[in-house]
């Protein structure tokens, strides 16, 4: 079905643990990273829908980055930050960035549900509209060759049939010959 | 994201064919890389030629089958074009049962029901609701056996499961049949378990031999062979005959035409659609 890869980067290992509990709880598949370095190298080499990181980690990658290297990837990945109260600013500058939402500290794991459901409907959607998009395509692309073809054949049938009307409208022929030159013209009918 | 280039597009585009018959016009390289680089990038590949030597060396098949789950299109809705269901209804299920009706009250009336390219479920559990609309109490007089086959795994996952969520259900599906047939699971619905035991989904790729389906009664396919080419639709054709008893019915997509592609079936009419048997 629908279940969306989460990759869960924080580097408090309480905070991991439990967000892998709820998380597989609900029939997500779980990947955990414990900084940003291991996020982005699992991001690279891994399929991941949704990423849940935190937003200050220490060493040089943080949230941040892990956003910036997951839309670098062009891949369809959705960010959600997760961020102490006093940093709900740059969440939200985060998410000029291209984030998908962010969640406050203590999370809040209703709220979590709702935002990832929120992110799976989405995608079923997107999905939909591009088997849509694609199927209408390839229905008129076909849809035309049939109705050619099916022009093509009656304007054949049309001309043999007028064929027919001048042998059989020919006064000068008797009528075994009419019918004979006729029945030539309908058998190569295809 | 990945880009492919015009020899990995050939490359790819037959590999395709190959393993599923779908023709993919190869001016559409977005519809390539949107579908396929995902799963190229998570396998480590630089390349789509890489890519395409590690999905054919598999064994295990797990990355055809990705790809195949990627570019099938599953386009689908509930009671899709409302005239064939009319028409199944009104003209074919009637006339089915006539037919089938056996001479002593005591049997059960036979018939098998196919849905050649059932996508997510939704034409064939369509075709069950209007089977038990039609039929209402006196379904223990019959036994209806309703094949669905796709070639993607996860079509066939979720048709078998019956789950729909709220914009699958909003397509097509009155709320009066949507109350009767269907149970709300979380906020999707799911299939009730009556509906659910009258049909069957399996796997199955079209190109190839259709071994120990039997014949069936009325074969439906709609909107797949638009897909394929000239040559593997008049295959796929000509295979349906084969599996249709000689009184069945076959319904296909309203903007498709047998003429020119399978001279052993005879287009009929009743209402405003169109329905095939075979010629005798």
């Amino acid at each position: 079905m629908n279940n969306l890869t989460i990759l869960v980067v924080d580097d408090d290992p309480v905070i991991r643990k439990l967000l892998e509990q709820r998380l597989l709880k609900e029939r997500y598949e779980v990947l955990l990273a414990e900084d940003g370095y291991i996020g982005n190298d699992m991001l690279s080499s891994n399929h991941v829908d949704v990423v849940l990181t935190d937003l200050m980690m220490p060493g040089d990658i943080g949230g941040i980055e892990v956003l910036d290297f997951a839309k670098s990837l062009e891949r369809n990945i959705e960010v959600i930050l997760i961020t102490a109260q006093s940093s709900v600013d740059t969440a939200v500058e985060a998410m000029k960035k291209g984030a998908a939402d962010y969640l406050e500290k203590p999370i809040n794991f209703t709220e979590l549900f709702l935002k990832l459901e929120k992110i799976a409907n989405m995608r079923s959607l997107l999905r939909s509209a591009e088997d849509l998009r694609q199927a209408m395509d390839v229905t008129e692309h076909t849809a035309a060759e049939t109705i050619q073809n099916l022009e093509v054949l009656a304007n054949s049938l049309q001309t043999q049939m007028d064929k027919v009307d001048t042998i059989l409208s020919n006064d000068e022929q008797s009528a075994d010959d009419k019918v004979a030159e006729a029945l030539v013209v309908i058998q190569n009918v295809e | 994201m990945l880009k492919i280039t015009p020899p990995e597009l050939k490359i790819i585009a037959q590999y395709i064919h190959d393993i599923s018959g779908i023709y993919l016009d190869q001016s559409k390289s977005y519809l390539f890389e949107t579908r396929l680089s995902a799963i190229a990038e998570e396998l480590g590949c630089t390349s789509y030629k890489e890519f395409y030597e590690m999905a054919r060396k598999q064994p295990s098949k797990v990355i055809e089958r990705q790809i195949i789950d990627a570019i099938s299109t599953n386009e689908t809705l509930f009671f899709r074009d409302t005239g064939p269901f009319e028409l199944l209804k009104h003209k074919i299920l009637p006339e089915m049962i006539d037919l089938r009706s056996p001479s002593s009250p005591r049997l059960k009336t036979n018939i098998k029901i196919w849905s050649a390219a059932s996508s997510t479920g939704q034409e064939l559990y369509s075709v069950a609701m209007t089977i038990k609309e039609l039929i209402g109490s006196q379904m223990d007089n019959f036994n209806f056996k309703l094949l669905g086959t796709d070639i993607s795994d996860g079509a066939v996952k979720q048709a078998s499961y019956g789950k729909y969520n709220k914009f699958e259900i909003e397509r097509g599906l009155p709320r009066q049949t949507l109350q009767k047939h269907f149970t709300l699971f979380g906020d999707s619905w799911k299939v009730k378990d009556e509906l659910r035991s009258m049909v069957n989904f399996r796997k199955l790729n079209l190109m190839l031999p259709f071994n120990g389906l039997g014949k069936f009664d009325i074969i439906l396919c709609r909107n797949v062979a638009i897909y394929f080419t000239l040559a593997d639709r008049k295959k796929l054709f000509n295979k349906l005959a084969d599996s249709l008893t000689d009184d069945g019915f076959l319904i296909i997509g309203s903007t498709e035409s047998l003429t020119g592609i399978c001279p052993r079936f005879v287009p009929k009419r009743h209402l405003r659609a169109i329905f095939y048997q075979k010629k005798n």
